[in-house]
């Protein structure tokens, strides 16, 4: 893939709609489903992703020509991880009420996939600005499918909205388990996927 | 050949390059975390008795800390206790030493402040010329003694038992009848929204009040969390909680004798809890039984 053509607004919209890491690129699965269980839970997991994958594609995309091409995955690996624990460590000494509510889900990040492959497709590719906004447009969409997912789980679920009570009942039980969430996740890819297809018809139909 | 070598090298650089990078962060935030981390902890404490901001805590409280270390001399294991005394008008710091059944062997002075005694190595450095010189010592754990006019008032325990995924740190505080007064998680990494719930009020509190009795055979129900417990749960220890006086003596009496909730989708972690809450109350019950005797026996002048 050559270097991107678009423009920075262009791939903050990209990260957000077109190529979102849940409901388009379907990655990271794993804890967009076990952890979207709460609106709360989405956001916060959803911050850490976007500080760790923009100060990461960052790097990469900074010493880029020195990165030996058979270990690229390796030192993605390792740029992630230290990342990580320096965004762990900072928290932990100075920002200590962020690092209670936040602390677990930045250990969490070091194995998510969606950040290894936008390092690997886009910046080791790019420049430093367009791996940045590049970063900001997937964090961002990453928190979106989070936070869009939380919700519906939330208030199916536990009937409740961000901690408070909306429906003073719990309707579905079952949207709390990690079953519901994959269910979810087919179900917004469907939702995704339909939209585009009108957006492309009418389209079409204006030329 | 040429290129394996450039492989190794390159991973070796990345690799001392990253080990530099978080090297250096830890330097710079070792000292506020443990600071952070201290404080933390101190809060817990205060928060388990009772104390908080809108209920500070009263400048009688005194929160004594034993420190358990495990002895090995001459081929014999022995325990031993490092505890606050009291040393002609000051306070020091004394450590006790027991046999494998709690008899009383020995008691040493130390010469220990009262800031030393907070940092682990300050503590060994004062102990090990005490001891003879092929003895060995590992600490073991803390327990804290919350006094008020020389009478006891609480127990307060730190440690940590393995959760679902990796330990978990937590601190309990039981009543000198070994009733839990609180537990408090202080650090986990059980799953967000799952067994991460166990920091939660309804889950917590529902150890508050299980006698030492129920204690011993205390295990997890795999059943709902009625409502009318959840809503006493989750206002406990707020004064206008909702429920009126009559509601929180009926909750209470039902279900006193309960065992716990299990979380939904974290039966792992709820249990996981539940056993190390136990464990951690059943060993320190039967651990300062043995320490008072041999206090007793031996003389020593100890604050508690």
């Amino acid at each position: 893939m050559p270097a991107t053509t678009k423009t920075n607004t262009q791939l903050v919209v990209n990260g957000l709609l077109n190529e979102n890491p849940i409901f388009r690129l379907a990655l990271s699965m794993c804890p967009a489903v076990g952890i979207s269980t709460t609106v709360a839970n989405g956001l916060l997991l959803g911050v850490a992703v976007l500080f760790v994958q923009v100060f990461s594609s960052c790097t990469i995309s900074l010493i880029k020509d020195h990165i030996h091409p058979r270990i690229r995955i390796p030192t993605y690996t390792l740029t992630i991880a230290t990342w990580v624990t320096v965004i762990d460590l900072v928290l932990a000494a100075f920002l200590p009420v962020a690092y209670k509510a936040m602390g677990i889900f930045v250990r969490l990040i070091v194995a998510f996939a969606i950040i290894t492959m936008r390092l690997e497709v886009f910046a080791c590719r790019n420049t430093v600005v367009a791996s940045f906004w590049d970063g900001i447009g997937m964090g961002f969409g990453f928190m979106f499918g989070m936070v869009a997912l939380g919700a519906v789980r939330e208030v199916l679920g536990m009937g409740t909205f961000l901690g408070y009570d909306v429906l003073g009942f719990r309707p579905m039980l079952f949207f709390v388990l990690p079953a519901a969430g994959f269910f979810l996740v087919g179900f917004m890819m469907a939702v995704f996927n339909y939209v585009e297809t009108v957006y492309n018809r009418r389209a079409k139909r204006g030329l | 050949m040429r290129e394996i070598l450039k492989i190794t090298i390159a991973l070796t650089v990345s690799c001392l390059a990253a080990g530099l990078v978080i090297g250096t962060t830890f330097i710079f935030t070792a000292k506020a975390k443990q600071q952070n981390e201290h404080l933390n902890v101190q809060q817990t404490m205060f928060g388990l008795l009772g104390y908080g901001k809108h209920r500070p805590a009263p400048p009688e409280l005194r929160l004594y800390s034993v420190y358990r270390y495990i002895v090995e001399q001459d081929d014999a294991m022995r325990m031993g206790y490092l505890v606050p005394v009291r040393k002609g008008s000051g306070e020091g710091y004394a450590f006790v030493v027991l046999d494998l059944k709690g008899r009383f062997l020995e008691s040493h002075d130390l010469a220990l402040t009262a800031e030393e005694a907070l940092s682990a190595e300050d503590r060994k450095k004062a102990l090990l010329p005490e001891l003879k010189a092929s003895a060995e010592i590992a600490f073991a754990d803390t327990m804290i003694i919350a006094c008020m006019g020389g009478e006891r008032t609480a127990y307060l325990l730190p440690g940590e038992f393995p959760g679902f995924k990796t330990f978990i740190k937590a601190m309990v505080a039981l009543d000198p009848q070994f009733h839990i007064l609180g537990l408090e998680v202080i650090e986990h990494e059980e799953d967000p929204g799952l067994g991460g719930e166990i920091t939660q009020d309804y889950f917590k509190n529902q150890f508050v009040g299980k006698s030492f009795e129920k204690l011993k055979k205390l295990t997890v129900i795999k059943e709902p969390l009625p409502d009318d417990y959840k809503r006493y749960l989750e206002t406990m220890g707020i004064e206008e909680g909702g429920l009126s006086a009559r509601e929180v003596g009926q909750i209470q009496k039902h279900y006193q004798d309960k065992d716990i909730y299990a979380l939904t989708g974290a039966t792992i972690s709820s249990a996981a809890v539940t056993n190390g809450v136990v464990g951690m109350a059943k060993k320190f019950a039967y651990r300062i039984r043995i320490l008072d005797r041999a206090v007793d026996t031996g003389q020593v002048p100890v604050l508690f």
